[in-house]
């Protein structure tokens, strides 16, 4: 028996020793140790956010005090205000990440052809992005403190003080002031994204085009716009998500209040002072389904647009018909092969 | 060599799976067995304590302690966790280090850690959930229930009573959890004496109304003078120091804030008077719709306001005692800062409401010997160490009976100290509380902020505010099915 048990433990270890041995073990170890820290550090903490979703409790509770409420948490995010009214101030900073991609896509082009001192301006444009998002707040609460930065350099080019607005306490505009400070410093990291694209665009491509009488205008609109599409649609998709989950400006500039209070922002609120961590769960759980469902749109969105372009080589248009065609011919196909392959089921 | 890499790979698998059995006990296993723990351990507490009043061995209590005597022979290392970041900077007057030489020079072989947080409120609740966070803490916003999970018991009420003031925060079934570090007056009138005088205020204003003639005349008398700063940038001076003004300084009822407000029908309601919740709000959203606060609040800033309230350009902020040592000395007219209680007269005398700040609460899973070595520093910090007098506080010992210069306006005004809650009712206020959002007293900020902004844009009356923070608070005491007696009382005050 101890022969037997010796035996089969030198085949084990043989095995472990051998080349195959040694690529099953690697092999498993790559899939499962990073599914297990994938697991146990994402999956993990998002499922017990999910089930505190459905308790009405605070941090300190015990887990033992943790009441059961059902779906109650999820009826008052639908109901509540402060909320819905917070998605909505989403709108604003989805204002800006279109205007921010459009200045980004603008910049990009201008700098990816000979541009006098390029690089200079691509890193000063760049340098926000590197600042951390809780000194950008600060930078522009001061920038737009009555009578300080933004009201000198205006005063400058000649406006007077009294007629200059209170950027941040003023409700019709301080949202517009926080989106202001969002797009200044993410345009550049979109200009650069976009510059990394534009850059594999075949070079040749652009002489062919102006020796065709092509302008720069149709340059972009039909070679740098559909070879880049892929990084567009990225960035549209990150920043539109981005705009859903904002929440530094208006966290570090003005707190959230004065009616600048966005999703993250309220949600923060309602875990941290009011210490309702099931219902900003639910907030939380709420917002991944709208992010879900903005990113499934948008893929829908960018797949009609850039229908005609789906391929390098052909046409939407001359896809569908080829398709059309081939099916045709299948059906065909299929009506002579049809009695033989009949015969061979039987 | 082969045997070498088997050995790392499985090294790496049984750390793998050691992360894993982590995270799949800390949800459901480990926490129940914590618990047990605790309630062992709390029993034993109170055992010890038992057993210590029959004068044998285990924890020397903290009534017990004789500073210099007591446990002079523990080697431990202790680590405190604190709010007051400011003492931790070299060039605070008192700083932190002052009082662990003082602790160190009678017990040389206990060293203490401080650690100071920025975030405290939210942070320390955090790493309360995480454990491990050390043996002494400022006590953060916890269930009273939930007092014992996290926090050794330093006695009962009565008999703690006669050694330490201001006891009445962290208490729970009779049991006392938190001793005060400082105590103070709340909601009162941090004020620019030079000003008050220079506009032609002689004399304190006692009413609100009175209050606001006097801001009034400040700002005629000079317009850039800021009358009141509300610091509303700060946030926490917004909620943090008026809430404190709605129990004693504006009802003189020390049953006010625990007992009474919980059964109070309409708390917000005017009660016509001049007093009350109603009228401490009422003043600043007057003094913002009347334009006497600063022009634009959504940049104001706090450090800043301390040196602007030294040199006379802010006449007055609405803030506790503790603030007045911070602005004198930030900058060099100290003499001129000074504090007045909240201008509310309730049947012609003058309350101040006044209390505990954060509360010393030591780890109840903590080894006997670290609990020990943090009783004695908390006893020190508490007798010897003259910390609440350095901050601007009320005396802590009762044995101490110095108070510092600048309560000299309040001879005539009565310190009210909130009793705790009826037994049974410990945790109701944090209830009705966290359901209305209001948080009254815990934090509120964004109650007192949206007046600032609804007196500035005139979006909302007064009136309209109040009414709407009574349905939250109607509603809360609904659904924790509250019984309301308060009604017939604020009936009578409105005759």
């Amino acid at each position: 028996m101890t022969a037997a048990t010796a035996k089969k433990k030198n085949f084990f270890h043989d095995w472990l020793k051998s080349r195959k041995g040694q690529q099953t073990i690697i092999i498993l170890a790559f899939m499962f140790i990073p599914l297990l820290l994938l697991f146990v550090f994402t999956y993990l903490p998002f499922g017990e956010m999910v089930k505190f979703s459905f308790y009405k409790m605070k941090y300190s509770t015990p887990v033992d005090k943790r009441i059961f409420v059902g779906w109650e948490n999820y009826k008052a995010v639908f109901s509540r205000d402060d909320c819905f009214g917070a998605i909505k101030l989403s709108l604003y900073y989805m204002v800006g990440s279109i205007l921010q991609l459009a200045i980004a896509l603008y910049l990009a082009t201008m700098l990816s052809f000979k541009t006098k001192g390029g690089n200079l301006f691509k890193g000063l444009m760049f340098f926000p992005y590197l600042i951390s998002g809780i000194a950008i707040g600060f930078i522009f609460k001061f920038f737009y403190t009555r009578g300080f930065v933004f009201d000198t350099v205006l005063q400058w080019c000649g406006f007077q003080l009294d007629n200059l607005p209170y950027w941040l306490k003023d409700q019709s505009i301080n949202n517009w002031s926080l989106v202001g400070s969002s797009v200044w410093r993410y345009f550049g990291q979109n200009m650069v994204l976009f510059i990394g694209a534009i850059m594999s665009v075949d070079a040749e491509m652009y002489e062919a085009a102006e020796l065709d009488g092509a302008n720069k205008f149709q340059q972009f609109m039909h070679i740098i716009l559909p070879s880049i599409k892929t990084i567009v649609t990225l960035n549209v998709i990150l920043s539109i998500t981005g705009s859903l989950s904002a929440f530094d400006p208006p966290f570090v500039i003005t707190s959230g209040k004065n009616g600048t209070g966005t999703y993250f922002v309220v949600m923060n609120e309602i875990a941290h002072t009011s210490q309702k961590v099931g219902l900003a769960s639910a907030m939380a759980v709420v917002l991944l389904v709208i992010i879900f469902a903005a990113t499934i749109l948008q893929k829908l969105f960018f797949k009609y647009i850039f229908r005609n372009s789906d391929s390098d080589d052909e046409t939407y248009d001359a896809k569908k018909r080829r398709k059309k065609l081939e099916k045709q011919q299948r059906k065909e196909l299929a009506k002579q092969n049809g009695p033989a392959v009949r015969k061979g089921a039987v | 060599m082969k045997l070498k890499k088997f050995l790392a790979l499985s090294m790496a698998a049984v750390m793998t799976l050691g992360i894993v059995g982590c995270g799949g006990n800390g949800n459901d296993t480990k926490k129940p067995v914590d618990k047990t723990e605790d309630g062992k351990k709390e029993t034993e507490i109170k055992n010890s304590e038992n057993t210590e009043a029959g004068g044998s061995e285990g924890l020397v209590g903290y009534t017990d302690i004789v500073l210099g005597e007591t446990g002079t022979d523990i080697t431990a290392t202790i680590k405190v966790l604190t709010n007051r970041t400011d003492l931790l900077e070299s060039d605070a007057k008192h700083p932190y280090q002052e009082y662990i030489d003082g602790f160190n020079e009678l017990y040389p072989n206990i060293t203490v850690d401080v650690e100071g947080i920025t975030d405290y409120a939210n942070e320390t609740l955090l790493r309360l959930q995480g454990g491990d966070w050390g043996d002494i803490m400022m006590i953060p916003e916890v269930d009273k229930a939930d007092l014992s999970t996290y926090f050794m018991a330093y006695g009962d009420l009565d008999s703690m009573k006669t050694q330490v003031n201001y006891l009445n925060n962290q208490i729970y079934e009779n049991q006392v959890y938190g001793i005060p570090y400082m105590a103070g007056a709340n909601g009162g009138i941090v004020y620019n004496k030079a000003v008050f005088e220079a506009a032609g205020v002689t004399e304190l204003p006692k009413t609100p109304d009175a209050f606001l003639d006097a801001l009034q005349k400040i700002k005629d008398y000079n317009s850039d003078i800021v009358p009141l700063y509300t610091n509303y940038a700060a946030k926490w001076t917004m909620g943090g120091q008026w809430d404190a003004a709605i129990s004693g300084s504006a009802t003189g009822d020390s049953t006010y804030m625990n007992q009474k407000l919980l059964h109070t029908s309409n708390p917000f309601a005017d009660p016509g008077d001049g007093t009350h919740a109603y009228n401490v709000y009422k003043v600043l959203y007057e003094a913002v719709s009347r334009g006497l606060t600063e022009e634009d609040y959504s940049t104001t800033d706090w450090e800043g306001s301390k040196g602007m309230i030294n040199n006379g350009q802010i006449a007055c902020m609405v803030l506790g005692s503790w603030a007045v040592p911070q602005m004198q000395d930030a900058g060099e007219h100290s003499a001129d800062i000074a504090y007045m209680p909240f201008p509310i007269t309730v049947n012609g005398k003058q309350f101040s409401s006044a209390g505990p700040d954060y509360c010393f609460g030591i780890c109840t899973d903590a080894d006997d010997t670290q609990k020990q070595a943090s009783l004695l520093f908390v006893k020190y910090m508490t007798e010897k160490s003259g910390m609440s007098y350095n901050e601007g506080g009320l005396p802590i010992a009762a044995s101490d009976t110095a108070m510092p210069d600048f309560y000299a306006a309040f001879s005539d005004v009565e310190f009210v100290v909130d009793e705790p809650a009826l037994a049974g009712e410990e945790d109701l206020l944090n209830a009705l509380n966290t359901m209305s959002e209001l948080m009254v007293n815990q934090g509120g900020d964004d109650k007192v902020m949206s007046i600032v902004e609804n007196a500035s844009t005139g979006a909302k009356s007064f009136d309209d505010i109040m009414n709407e923070w009574n349905q939250l608070w109607t509603d809360a005491q609904e659904t924790e099915s509250v019984e309301v007696t308060g009604a017939s009382e604020s009936v009578e005050a409105t005759e």
